[in-house]
């Protein structure tokens, strides 16, 4: 009879942390480059559960892993030289403190070294790994869909924008970037396009996130009936043992 | 629950949204007023290492734990320099900078800042002054005498006087860049200062070195577009309702939860 209880619990554990996915999703709705997650749940196909005649197979829910979806977020026109959007599968590769880290976030500036950098100042890095440093004053700056850099007739660099074989490897680690968490190498992205005067906008669907929102709620409520229920039948099943005795 | 922190991050950040907006639509008829960007980014994710997460039996571990993410903050608030319209005011003493550069400006602390408003006048003494009345460096005299005020693309600033057949020169306007504009600190009355961000100001003739002309007889309009303004208002105002509509369902089901009987 607990089983019910504990099966009904697993699922409860699981929605709350769908919920809190969902509501990540929509706080970063209008965040640039970000990519929207969802929970995968599995049975646990052998729980450790006893009953009196033997173990029987009940099936707990359990949350697996967190499944990201890379699509395309929508590409927006802002007309700021230095925002760049990036058009297929690839990320910009940013030099922080902790190493390498990669990005879709194209919302870039010059520092006061003229360094091209994000907007948390981590200098964006060249195809090589080295920093790109323009002067403002030899004129407009011009990025090509390959992400090659020129100001006037220069050319003063390349946008370094790579991809990798599984991007099951990447780790979110907040402020937009993610971190390679594999042996695996970044490769150059072939066919990834960079856009200038423009940032693409995060890939969360508003209206499905909604959806997921309301069938988690109404989920978890008849999971707290379905365990009232189980409850209401011990509780009774006892007063009437009592009343036969 | 951490849906309920997570949505209040995503509230706090629309609502830093809509007063970004509202400053720009504010200052959409400010001379050289340039429009600002909030600017989000994910916060912290917090990778739960659960029993869940490697299978008892089999000993097969999960590759992807669950990361569950905090919420969002603001990274910056970004300044877009993009140059703003030309309007014509007839004005003699109006300058509009067309491309780079800033006009310096004495404050009365003694600091310099800067700014892109070129709506210019002149104080009791003749000195070319701002708005608010402060002096424009180099100092620049007219004479009381001066019957015409020419100022040319490259800042030379002429005065013809009755009396004399040529136009006399009286100064030179110099313009003021910066490797990163965005990261000039606002102080307000349009005017900017120094920065750790900015980098430190290179001063110049107007029309040499990359640096921008100057177009007398008219001011810089704002850069602020309405169209897109309003359009990015009634994103955040339906982005701040989903967050808040997060929360109910969040409260809801702890009510369910709260709601079991013992």
């Amino acid at each position: 009879m607990d089983n019910a209880l504990y099966v009904g619990l697993s699922r409860q554990m699981t929605l709350r942390h769908e919920l809190d996915i969902v509501a990540n999703n929509i706080a970063n709705a209008d965040t640039s480059g970000f990519k929207v997650e969802s929970l995968m749940v599995e049975t646990q196909p052998k729980a450790p559960a006893m009953t009196l005649d033997g173990p029987k197979p009940v099936k707990f829910v359990m949350d697996t892993g967190v499944a990201r979806d890379f699509g395309q977020g929508a590409i927006h026109k802002t007309d700021a030289p230095l925002d760049l959007a990036i058009e297929g599968q690839g990320f910009f590769k940013v030099s922080t403190a902790e190493g390498e880290r990669y990005t879709r976030d194209g919302r870039f500036r010059l520092d006061d070294r003229g360094r091209m950098t994000t907007q948390a100042g981590q200098p964006v890095l060249d195809e090589g790994g080295g920093e790109i440093t323009l002067d403002p004053d030899k004129g407009a700056i011009t990025i090509a869909s390959d992400g090659a850099v020129s100001q006037g007739s220069e050319r003063v660099g390349k946008v370094g924008v790579v991809t990798f074989d599984a991007l099951s490897v990447l780790e979110k680690t907040g402020d937009n970037l993610l971190r390679n968490t594999s042996n695996q190498q970044a490769k150059p992205a072939s066919s990834a396009q960079v856009r200038q005067g423009a940032l693409e906008g995060s890939n969360v669907n508003s209206i499905a996130e909604i959806t997921r929102m309301l069938e988690v709620t109404r989920a978890y409520e008849s999971m707290a009936k379905m365990m009232d229920s189980t409850a209401e039948l011990s509780r009774r099943s006892i007063e009437r043992m009592g009343r036969v005795q | 629950m951490q849906a309920l922190r997570t949505a209040a991050t995503g509230m706090s950040a629309q609502q830093l949204n809509v007063e970004v907006i509202s400053n720009n639509i504010a200052n959409m008829n400010t001379v050289g007023f340039k429009r600002q960007r909030a600017e989000f980014q994910d916060l912290l994710y917090q990778t739960m290492e659960r029993a869940g997460a490697q299978s008892s039996d089999q000993g097969t571990i999960v590759p992807t734990g669950v990361q569950v993410g905090a919420g969002v903050k603001t990274g910056s608030t970004y300044r877009i320099t993009e140059q703003g319209a030309m309007t014509q005011t007839g004005n003699k003493l109006d300058m509009a900078i067309q491309g780079r550069g800033y006009l310096q400006v004495l404050m009365p602390s003694g600091e310099t800042a800067y700014s892109r408003a070129g709506n210019l006048s002149v104080n009791d003494q003749g000195q070319l002054v701002t708005e608010d009345g402060y002096q424009i460096q180099p100092a620049i005299t007219i004479p009381g005498d001066a019957a015409d005020i020419t100022i040319s693309k490259s800042g030379q600033v002429e005065v013809s006087q009755s009396g004399q057949t040529s136009p006399t020169v009286v100064g030179n306007i110099e313009l003021a860049t910066f490797l990163n504009e965005g990261g000039l600190e606002a102080i307000g009355d349009n005017l900017f200062k120094e920065s750790g961000a900015s980098g430190p100001a290179t001063t110049g003739v107007p029309g040499v070195n990359g640096i921008g002309t100057l177009l007398q007889g008219y001011t810089e309009a704002s850069n602020v577009d309405a169209v897109s303004e309003i359009t990015a208002l009634i994103i955040a105002q339906r982005a701040y309702e989903m967050n808040s509509k997060v929360i109910t369902s969040a409260d809801q089901m702890l009510a369910a939860a709260n709601q079991l009987k013992s």
